[in-house]
């Protein structure tokens, strides 16, 4: 056969152009397409740095918002359970947020802006480290392993699932320079979601900024697009669309300086500060997981009070009357489930929980099976219409009406047995 | 039967001739038994535990109680202890396990680092060998860790597996999506991985077998990367050329250890050809039917038997049978089940549960039960047709096999010619395997997905090398592609999307159909939509598409929906007297033509690039038992695309107009030169029926010009519809996107190939056609079998 390796390529399928179109060349001559390095770190505002593995660009600014905070101990281990005594000093913080070359994760993903943060006396130090290309990787990684050596405590943004498993990642790819692992690492993407996403919706850094802190980003990029911004110039040297890329991941900073501060603040003294019912919510729902139960009731308590649209207030009850139960209060939890039962906007779902709680209580703790049976009968009529429906909801219908039919049965029997059976101290659970 | 189906009181000879006679009584003529093989037990050969070996580790062994070695296992383990690759080939059950966990336990035993990759052609078979190395780590107590790695394994599980897993058990597939593009994580298992077990090596031939060099090719790389330079141990069911495909896929010198040591009972290999019934057409008995008898009359003499079948239709076809015939008894288990693989893991692991303890007295089963999964040993074997190559026969067969008595394994020939061929020429099958597995590691479509995907792992250095390509020209285009981004003198990956999802080793997409039962939702309010099986996306067009009978379990259902955005498929319960077969049509387009010369006829023969298009268009209802046609159905089904190789015959417009026949027998002459040409390509290439494709079209007046697609059935049905052919191309094509190396070798072995299926026509005895040669014959095409000879004289004239 005679034909040429070029033409063999040609045809194939694997070969063929990425989906996305290379960005138009640009014009011969334009100031974009070759420019010396050091024009482009003007361009960027940026400097070169050098260490033993090579050289990158480091861009430092500064910023008097957010300043510093002074976190209590007991606050920082309601965010991460058994943090060290030390971890509570801000001076060994460390924020760090990354921009990459695609969310997969793998060894072929890259960090290509790796942005840092720290408190000075007086406000907010950014420094960015950027890789021109990839050869300039284990210089970028070697800069940052210096600085966490200083700052031990990493603080981030989802840095828990994404940044630092990549970091980790590009730290063993160069064999050369071994991740140190920080201390204590605070994420704040799961306090930030239990604090403000059920007034803000999602939990994106731009929304809880402008919703929780009112700051608004102008002209920022979509965080889509930075991947193939990248790429662009990688191949062509196109710089000006890697200006919105840096302020951005300086903005990412920030934000989420800010909100640590925020976050700190509401954990400490939930009730200044002019919190809302949401937060407050929160706050109790992080205090009751971390098993500060009496905190937690009093402060669902004065949530109830601030008024909670009524879907979360039913959750709230629910919340409270598992407290109170866990407390052993059972006149305050019956009452929460009797409010519960009867609330007219709770779904099916929650009133025959709240049902199933009373039965437990009346059946084994006030021994009054009867009243435990009448109160199952009462929820097994509502259930019935609420089987009609279809979905998700129509499955847990079917087996809540189980599970209420089971006791039903069980409860019948019991006040059928002679009246011995009610008064003997035999545990009733021992008939099964 | 009258006698308890629970303790058989003799295997023995005496029962296996009482059944065969039986089974032969019916015809008069005695030609139904075609080859009576015994194959006499063998003594085993044995030699000592290596001297190496840690005390401990022989001591493990003695207890489970192996004393002593089996020959070929000692010499395996030397080999691997010496550092040498190697690559055993051994049958069903002669503890080929023990080749690879003594030298790998052995080499954990003293240095705890050591880690070790299994990899398994299938998720199934990774689980059957975590229960035997459990054993021994339990006896060990617990010295090395061993764990599976699949897409089943639970996110919490995966990083105490990486971190802890001495021998980690996976597929190909999992190592190409998830292992190697995060190999980061897996520092400590690349640092010092000192062994790679391949199990089933002649698996890996063909499309998969060419993926699997490339990720191994990844995989070799990745160690170097961590400093390592893993032995590779492999292990070969029988064929030709053991060695050459293992270090075709490992690219390095492999030791061959074939001297089988293991002691084996005696075994009768039966060949069974149904019965002609009808010399005219050439028609023989039904070869389901005849394996169904056969399967009776072993069940019946209280053999457990295992019945294979060459699909899921016949699988399910077959278990309707013979639940006929041996009915539960109230209150206690079906004696007879069935197994492939739209089965759900926890029905089949109580399947195989059921054989070894005895329960289940015969089971119906696809090749989902060819490879090594733990069923314990039958007493005889049943395969439904030829299983298309001789290693998947011994396998299958090796599912019977007592340590004493007698075992025995029944083919039922089906019409098909190569079967036909197999049945009529028992030397060729029990003489020394002819059977090559080829690969193609530099197909280009294969290597450079992998390419890319090695790319993502590690920076390419063009200076490395990666199969034979020349590797800085395609760095650099796929730089220009814009893949690769070159820097500091290594190319590295600069897309978003992470390329081993895209890539599926094993040709076809990777995605199932999820088959859903909705008939709960009429009769019991209560009773959801339940899940029943799956349906890879390749089957799904012909055995659910909308209105088909899909059978699971020999319960029929009726499918009612087939939604492919979602890849489910809505069925309803139903009980009725037939089946479903989906006709298929395919259209093929000449790309590039890599090669072609002129020849006698006048005809023209070629091989290169093609396009292969082919569409599920309907179905037809086939009634159970007699085969009836009850009638057709149309279907509107999405398409199927593929880019291959193919060899093709043209038959020059002189040639066609010469031939002395009606318009109409000449169509038929030549489906039926197709048929007969396919059949012996698939011998000659000795490869599995289904990796070959044959079309006939319009020969295009150009390559690569669009011309107007013909629309041809696959099958010789129904020609009188279709279009006059004055120049037609006669398509082989691989059945596999890029192609994997069957064109070029037919097309230089044109000659042998028309001269063998001039013999198979002329000497087949039907008068006018049957499916043993050209296939069955319609009422249109009286002389089609004519046209096909009449064709072959003048290309071998």
């Amino acid at each position: 056969m005679a034909t040429a390796p070029k033409d063999k390529f040609a045809n194939l399928k694997a070969l063929r152009p990425a989906n996305r179109p290379a960005s138009p060349p640009i014009a011969e001559g334009s100031v974009q397409t070759m420019e010396p390095c050091d024009s482009l770190a003007e361009f960027l505002g940026a400097a070169p740095q050098h260490n033993r593995f090579g050289e990158h660009l480091s861009i430092r600014r500064w910023y008097s918002d957010p300043s510093s905070i002074d976190p209590d101990l007991e606050s920082l281990r309601l965010l991460l359970p058994g943090a060290p005594p030390d971890a509570a000093d801000p001076r060994r913080w460390l924020f760090l947020d990354t921009e990459t070359t695609g969310l997969a994760g793998g060894s072929g993903t890259y960090a290509f802006l790796v942005g840092i943060a720290w408190w000075d006396t007086a406000g907010l130090e950014v420094e960015q480290f950027f890789m021109r290309d990839h050869s300039e990787e284990h210089s970028v990684l070697f800069e940052l392993r210096k600085r966490m050596l200083e700052r031990p405590i990493l603080l981030t943004f989802n840095g828990k699932s994404f940044d630092w498993p990549l970091l980790e990642t590009r730290f063993r790819m160069t064999r050369s320079i071994p991740p140190h692992p920080p201390l204590a690492h605070i994420d704040l993407l799961h306090p930030s979601r239990q604090l403000w996403r059920l007034r803000v919706g999602n939990a994106r850094l731009s929304q809880l900024e402008e919703h929780v802190l009112g700051w608004r980003r102008e002209g920022d990029v979509f965080s889509e697009l930075i991947p193939q911004i990248y790429f662009d110039f990688l191949r062509t040297g196109a710089a000006a669309p890697l200006v919105p890329v840096i302020r951005h991941n300086q903005m990412d900073l920030r934000g989420l300086a800010a909100l640590t501060r925020k976050a700190f603040s509401l954990l400490a003294s939930p009730e200044s500060e002019g919190s809302d019912a949401f937060e407050l919510y929160g706050v109790s729902r992080i205090l009751s997981r971390h098993g500060h139960r009496a905190r937690a009731r009093q402060l669902f308590g004065s949530t109830l009070d601030a008024g909670l649209p009524p879907e979360l207030e039913t959750l709230a009850r629910g919340h409270l009357a598992r407290l109170a139960k866990l407390d052993r209060d059972y006149p305050a939890a019956t009452l929460l489930w009797e409010q519960l039962r009867c609330k007219k906007n709770a779904s099916i779902v929650e009133r025959t929980e709240a049902c199933i709680e009373l039965a437990i209580h009346f059946e084994h703790r006030a021994r009054d099976p009867l009243r435990a049976a009448e109160i199952m009968r009462d929820a097994l009529a509502q259930l019935s219409a609420g089987t009609k429906q279809s979905g998700p909801a129509a499955v847990r219908c079917r087996k809540l009406r189980a599970r209420v039919q089971h006791r039903l049965e069980r409860l019948t029997r019991k006040c059928l047995q002679p009246r011995i059976g009610a008064v003997s101290p035999a545990p009733f659970a021992r008939q099964r | 039967m009258a006698q308890s189906l629970a303790v058989r009181t003799r295997t023995s000879l005496d029962v296996i001739h009482e059944a065969l006679g039986e089974i032969a009584a019916r015809d008069r003529t005695g030609e139904v038994l075609t080859a009576v093989q015994r194959i006499p037990a063998r003594e085993a050969q044995f030699a000592a535990i290596p001297s190496w070996a840690a005390p401990e580790l022989a001591a493990v062994y003695r207890a489970k109680g192996v004393s002593q070695l089996y020959t070929h296992q000692s010499s395996a383990v030397e080999h691997v202890h010496a550092g040498k690759n190697a690559v055993v080939v051994t049958p069903t059950a002669s503890g080929k396990t023990l080749c690879y966990n003594l030298p790998v336990l052995n080499a954990i035993l003293e240095n705890a680092d050591t880690r070790a990759l299994y990899l398994f052609p299938t998720k199934a078979l990774a689980q059957d060998q975590l229960a035997e190395l459990h054993d021994l780590a339990t006896r060990l107590n617990d010295r090395f860790g061993v764990f599976t790695y699949d897409g089943d394994t639970p996110g919490d599980a995966r990083k105490a597996i990486r971190e802890r897993g001495h021998i980690v058990l996976t597929n190909p597939d999992m190592l190409h999506t998830g292992i190697l593009p995060h190999h980061t994580k897996w520092m400590r298992l690349f640092e010092n991985l000192r062994y790679i077990v391949l199990d089933e090596l002649h698996t890996y031939r063909g499309v998969f077998g060419s993926h699997l060099a490339n990720v191994l090719r990844r995989l070799r790389r990745i160690a170097r990367f961590y400093g390592s330079d893993p032995i590779f141990i492999c292990c070969s069911a029988t064929i030709a050329n053991p060695g050459e495909l293992a270090s075709r896929l490992i690219e390095d010198e492999v030791e061959v250890v074939d001297e089988n040591g293991a002691p084996s009972a005696e075994k009768v290999f039966v060949f069974y050809n149904p019965p002609v019934v009808n010399r005219n057409l050439g028609i023989r008995r039904s070869y389901l039917n005849e394996a169904t008898r056969v399967a009776k009359e072993l069940l019946s003499r209280n053999l457990q038997t295992i019945v294979f079948a060459n699909s899921r239709l016949h699988t399910e076809v077959m278990l309707t049978y013979l639940r006929q015939a041996f009915p539960s008894s109230p209150g206690r288990s079906e004696p007879i089940r069935g197994y492939r693989g739209g089965y759900l893991p926890g029905e089949r692991r109580d399947i195989e549960r059921g054989l070894r303890d005895g329960k289940i007295r015969g089971v119906v089963s696809t090749n989902a039960l060819e490879f090594g999964i733990d069923i314990g040993s039958l007493d005889a074997t049943v395969l439904a047709g030829y299983p298309g190559s001789i290693a998947s026969t011994w396998q299958r067969a090796g599912r019977a096999g007592r340590r004493t008595g007698t075992s025995c394994a029944v083919m039922v020939a089906s019409s098909s010619p190569l079967d036909q061929f197999i049945v009529q020429h028992p030397e060729y099958f029990f003489g020394r395997s002819p059977e090559h597995a080829y690969v193609q590691p530099d197909n280009l479509e294969i290597l450079v997905n992998h390419l890319k995907c090695a790319a993502f792992e590690l920076p390419l250095d063009p200076a490395e090398r990666f199969g034979d390509v020349d590797l800085p020209a395609l760095c650099e285009r796929l730089a220009q592609a814009g893949f690769l981004h070159k820097s500091g003198g290594n190319y590295h990956w600069i897309q978003e999307a992470y390329p081993a999802n895209a890539v599926s080793l094993r040709s076809v997409t990777s995605d199932n159909f999820v088959i859903i039962d909705i008939t709960g939702n009429e009769r019991d309010e209560s009773a959801g939509p339940e899940v029943i099986g799956e349906v890879d996306f390749a089957s799904a067009l012909t055995t659910v598409h909308p209105k088909a009978i899909y059978i699971h379990e020999g319960q029929q259902f009726h499918v009612e929906r087939l939604d492919f955005a979602e890849r489910k498929v809505y069925v309803k319960r139903v009980n009725v007297d037939y089946f479903t077969d989906a006709i298929r049509y395919t259209q093929v387009r000449v790309l590039e033509i890599a090669d072609s010369h002129s020849s006698s006829g006048p005809s023209e023969r070629a091989h290169g690039d093609v396009l292969v298009r082919s569409q599920v268009v309907g179905f037809k209802k086939i009634k159970f038992f007699t085969n009836e046609n009850l009638g057709a159905g149309k279907l509107e089904l999405p398409e199927n695309e593929m880019h291959t190789t193919a060899f093709w015959l043209t038959l020059r417009r002189e040639l066609v107009a010469s031939l002395p026949f009606s318009v109409s027998d000449r169509q038929g002459g030549m489906f039926g030169l197709l048929h007969a040409l396919e059949s012996i390509a698939t011998l000659l290439l000795m490869c599995d029926r289904r990796d070959l494709g044959a079309a006939i079209g319009e020969r295009p007046p150009n390559p690569g010009i669009e011309a107007e697609w013909e629309q041809v059935p696959e099958a010789a049905v129904d020609l009188t519809e279709s279009k006059e052919f004055f120049e037609p191309n006669l398509y082989l094509y691989d059945a596999y996107p890029g192609g994997i190396g069957f064109s070029e070798p037919l097309y230089r072995a044109a000659n042998l190939l028309l001269q063998r299926t001039h013999e198979l026509i002329s000497a087949c005895p039907c008068e006018k056609g049957c499916p043993s040669c050209v296939g069955p014959v319609g009422e249109c095409h009286e002389h089609a079998k004519e046209a096909a000879l009449e064709i072959l004289r003048r290309l071998n004239g």
